[in-house]
């Protein structure tokens, strides 16, 4: 019986996740262990993939702009093509409130360069204001994710079975048993929503992660949208309309309240028939902004709240973990740590839990 | 018969002279225009079969059969705008002098087509199946009227849903049967039952009598449940009591609620298996036992359950030619197989239906039989029969089950999704809980009410017969993909899921990934039923590990909302300075008017730099909030801010100058 030291354990079925993971074997040639299986093909993904975000935040934008090139690149070599699509989504808002921020987005996105504009007034509908943010780059799970097995492979990142003995200690290391040889590990990283809410004990649950009840919906096709993908401020709802017409829904709430809601979004020119619908629980943070890192400073490395652009961050985040990110990366790491303090409001960004 | 082709005669059809149908009192009503001829007893939709007609329209280059799982909805052609009143054609009656129009769009009829339409009457209702709307059955999007009819409400009137209204009546329980078809008492007879058990029809009599007596049991027939949630069932009514037939939508409210929804069954994979002439081997039963109605004369049919030859036994005894029985299972051995030997039927085991076309003269359909055991498969002589009815095994209906978040799990021994834990309130009987026998269904109904009123579990039996005397089902049977036939679908329902083929190779396809799916059957747009799943699993392209978590997940829900899911999320006024910005600019930034040195309307979210040199957002000095009567409120850094110094608003390819005028005052904000 031998102990196979491993770097890191990353449990996280998320592009964002297994990017990660692939990007700490390869890049960074750490021994890495991931539990977490792909969703495509297997059930409706919660989740899309952004190359921008409704983000107001200098520093968020700087490095999503530094990042997202690197990110699209390195999908692109893996996935090929057909991994991702080039779209312009819109942003949009129904309420003052999200009104107000749209102006916010728009603006701080123009000015790192992406072309922000105003949708024509009435052209999302009465009293309904938009921004297209230009040339996003979207992620095609069901050909990214079966590419990115073979690239995990490649890379040497050994998977962990979802059933495999496992036990995470304090201090953020792990054992486990794979191929009945127990594993050191000496990280652990919980690495999507679903991970945190399996392993983060509820005594040691931070004050700035909260729970939300979150429905995807997809319905079978329907109209054209005024956008492929399209985010809703007001509520915090996605919309892709995929390529036979149907809808990839995701909202608050249990699915029969998201779904007279996204009836009332989308409203009577649009029949709205399930082809599918499932509800979890997704994290907010409290003040709209990303949370990592580890709780009080020692325990599993924590990565919440990433939204939209996570997979985008991979690079990025790869790099903090293994102590060689660049100032402006360690800076906005540095200050999105999960144990911030909720008073502190030197991050908060559009999203915040409510 | 007159106008009635399919309609068997009275002196000839033995068993299948039809139980619900009263041949004296004969009846006319128009569909589409057309006149159809029925009877007193008919339904719309068995009335339109008699006469005919056995196709839907077209899908693509597909004809779809018509069917009680694949029919359009009807609506009085005098409310033919007012589609909240839509009709089910299965479930509505024929009335004389009625006049229904269907929903969908038709497709166009070509010059030839029209020519060939005054020449014969057509046999297609000739919808336009590629439109999104062809089968929609309006209904599915009205809110119910709220009522509390019982305190248990059963959805299925089936045998084990009669015994379960029996048991909870004699708990003291008001209960509602619902039921989707005209009458209680589902499929038991097809099924038959084993030695020592309680016959079919004797246990429906004595339900039925059961319930008769029983003052707390109220049964609702033509009342079909398409939606639920813990504690609540939404149904579309047919009111069939008056001169013309009315619908409406009820949310029925109970605390306790049995599904006892049978099963759906399974159609096998082959080319041409929703062809017109193709029927499953209940929908042939239902048919020809209520409405005498049997298209053809003669029939093939290809089963993997031992069902196929009870039908065909009574086929033969109402005049019938069965040539040949087909069946996947290589060695099948049953009672029943005994009996059709004796009937003289030629058995072909090992064998499966490797494609369906339709007949080229005439009607009917020429079928490619296929010999497949163990691997070897080999192509037989192909039969030209008017009627091909089939079997693929038996799916518990799990629809109304996973749409209240009740799980299910693949049992990859029956092949088929099975039950597994459940919502409270909610309990399954009979097929659905996954029983097989007869006994066993009538078991499961009082063992449902013992579970829903928290009694001891009570065990339910299942008689089973030695294999070596009664096969047991077969998996669906799946045949190679033909090459150029018609499509293959998944179901014979709706969902009108075409098996996945694999795509040619095309020019563009050396440019490596750009021509990757962006979808596969488990999260695709489209609703999937459990047997869609179920053949998903059988061809591989679901895993078996998931098919549970895709039945839930693809189930064509229809959410039942409350009137707070209903209510629109209240949204507070949008507050002068939002979380996001605080402490953007420091913890003292303040709020200030500013006024642009031209009349421009500078655009809230802004930023303002010190200057028109300066580009970099990171050095912004404040942000533009919003314009009131007083000008344009911005929020600025506390250093930079005070009155009379200029600033310079970025906007998109312009730096406009402004003029900071004053703090803006506190008790406005």
């Amino acid at each position: 019986m031998t102990h196979s030291p491993v770097d890191f354990l990353i449990i996280g079925a998320t592009p964002l996740a297994r990017l990660l993971a692939g990007l700490l074997a390869s890049t960074h040639g750490k021994s890495v262990l991931l539990q977490g299986e792909r969703a495509s093909g297997l059930r409706l993904s919660h989740d899309l993939d952004l190359s921008v975000g409704a983000m107001t935040r200098p520093e968020s934008w700087a490095l999503l702009r530094a990042t997202a090139p690197e990110a699209t690149r390195l999908i692109s070599r893996i996935g090929k093509r057909a991994a991702i699509a080039r779209l312009d989504p819109v942003v949009f808002a129904d309420h003052p409130a999200g009104q107000q921020a749209l102006g916010h987005i728009r603006h701080m996105a123009a000015a790192h360069g992406v072309a922000a504009e105003r949708t024509p007034l009435n052209y999302l509908g009465a009293g309904r204001q938009g921004v297209v943010l230009r040339d996003a780059v979207l992620l095609r799970r069901a050909a990214l994710e079966p590419a990115l097995d073979g690239w995990l492979e490649q890379s040497g990142v050994r998977q962990l079975p979802a059933d495999a003995s496992l036990h995470i200690a304090r201090d953020g290391s792990a054992e486990a048993m794979l191929d009945n040889k127990p594993m050191t590990i000496g990280q652990t990283i919980l690495a999507d929503d679903d991970a945190i809410l399996a392993h983060l004990r509820d005594s040691a649950w931070p004050a700035l992660l909260h729970r939300q009840n979150m429905s995807t919906i997809l319905t079978e096709p329907t109209l054209p949208l005024a956008a492929p993908v399209m985010c809703q401020l007001d509520d915090g709802v996605l919309l892709h309309q995929q390529a036979g017409g149907g809808i990839l829904a995701q909202g608050p709430g249990d699915i029969a309240a998201f779904s007279a809601m996204l009836g009332n979004l989308l409203g009577e020119k649009h029949t709205i028939e399930h082809a599918g619908q499932t509800q979890s629980v997704r994290l907010r943070t409290s003040d709209g902004a990303p949370a990592l890192g580890r709780l009080h400073g020692t325990g599993a490395d924590i990565l919440a709240g990433f939204g939209c652009i996570g997979a985008f961050l991979a690079p990025a985040i790869a790099r903090w973990l293994t102590g060689t990110a660049n100032a402006a990366e360690n800076a906005w790491f540095g200050a999105r740590l999960i144990n911030r303090g909720t008073a502190n409001r030197s991050v908060s960004d559009i999203g915040a839990a409510r | 018969m007159r106008g009635q082709p399919n309609r068997l005669a009275a002196e000839t059809a033995g068993p299948f002279s039809g139980s619900a149908i009263d041949r004296r009192q004969p009846l006319q009503f128009r569909l589409d225009g057309r006149t159809i001829a029925g009877f007193v007893g008919d339904t719309v939709l068995s009335a339109v079969l008699a006469s005919g007609i056995d196709a839907v329209g077209k899908r693509g280059d597909s004809t779809l059969a018509l069917s009680p799982r694949f029919a359009p909805a009807i609506i009085p052609a005098a409310l033919a705008t007012d589609t909240q009143r839509a009709l089910a054609m299965e479930r509505t009656p024929a009335k004389d002098g009625a006049d229904y129009v269907t929903l969908a769009p038709r497709k166009r009829q070509v010059l030839i087509d029209g020519l060939r339409r005054l020449a014969s009457p057509s046999t297609t209702l000739g919808l336009d199946l590629d439109h999104p709307a062809a089968m929609r059955q309006p209904w599915l999007t009205i809110a119910g009227v709220a009522e509390t009819p019982a305190q248990l409400i059963v959805v299925g009137g089936g045998i084990a849903g009669m015994a379960a209204a029996v048991a909870a009546a004699n708990a003291g329980l008001s209960v509602l049967v619902l039921e989707a078809s005209p009458r209680l008492g589902g499929h038991a007879r097809l099924f038959g039952t084993l030695e020592g058990e309680e016959a079919a029809d004797a246990s429906f009599v004595r339900l039925g009598a059961a319930i008769a007596s029983a003052p707390n049991v109220t049964t609702l027939t033509h009342a079909a449940a398409f939606a639920l949630r813990p504690g609540v069932v939404r149904v579309h009514i047919t009111d069939v009591s008056g001169p013309t037939p009315t619908a409406h939508v009820v949310d029925m409210h109970a605390p306790h609620i049995v599904l006892a929804t049978g099963t759906t069954e399974r159609l096998p994979l082959f080319a041409g298996n929703r062809l017109p002439g193709a029927v499953g081997v209940r929908d042939a039963y239902d048919l020809a036992e209520h409405y005498g109605v049997w298209c053809g004369q003669s029939a093939v049919f290809a089963t993997a359950s031992s069902a196929a030859y009870r039908l065909a036994m009574l086929a033969r005894d109402a005049g019938i030619a069965v040539p040949r029985i087909i069946d996947a299972r290589p060695q099948p051995q049953s009672r029943f197989i005994e009996y059709s030997k004796a009937y003289g039927m030629t058995l072909a085991a090992g064998t499966i239906i490797a494609e369906a076309r339709r007949a080229s003269q005439g009607r009917g359909l020429s079928i490619t039989p296929q010999l497949a055991v163990d691997g070897f498969n080999r192509t037989e002589p192909g039969m030209k029969v008017d009627r091909l009815v089939v079997c693929g095994g038996w799916q518990p209906e799990l629809s109304l089950w996973h749409m209240a978040g009740g799980n299910s799990q693949w049992n990859a021994q029956r092949q088929r999704l099975e039950a597994a834990n459940g919502p409270d309130g909610i309990v399954l009987a009979g097929n659905a809980a996954g029983h097989l026998g007869h006994q066993a269904c009538l078991e499961s109904g009082q063992a449902a009410i013992d579970a829903l009123l928290g009694r001891a579990p009570r065990s339910v039996s299942e008689h089973g017969v030695d294999p070596i005397y009664e096969t047991p089902d077969a998996a669906t049977p799946i045949a190679p993909i033909a090459g150029a036939g018609d499509s293959s679908f998944l179901d014979g329902g709706r969902s009108c899921i075409e098996r996945p083929t694999p795509t040619p190779a095309r020019r563009h396809d050396w440019i490596k990934g750009a021509s990757a799916p962006d979808w596969s059957l488990a999260d695709g747009p489209h609703a999937l039923g459990a047997p869609d799943v179920a053949a998903g699993v059988q061809l591989r392209e679901i895993d078996p590990a998931h098919a549970g978590r895709v039945a839930q997940q693809r189930v064509p829900m229809v959410t039942i909302a409350t009137a707070a899911d209903r209510a629109p999320t209240a949204h507070v006024s949008a507050p002068l300075v939002p979380d996001f910005l605080t402490d953007r600019y420091g913890s003292d930034a303040g709020l200030w008017l500013i006024k642009p040195h031209d009349a421009r309307w500078l655009e809230a979210g802004a930023l303002i730099q010190p200057n028109s040199d300066v580009s970099d957002p990171a050095a912004a000095v404040g942000v533009v909030l919003r314009h009131n009567k007083d000008g344009c409120i911005a929020l600025l850094r506390a250093g930079f801010a005070q009155a009379g110094q200029t600033a310079a608003v970025c906007e998109p390819g312009r730096a406009t100058p402004v003029r900071v005028l004053s703090a803006y005052p506190a008790e406005q904000v």
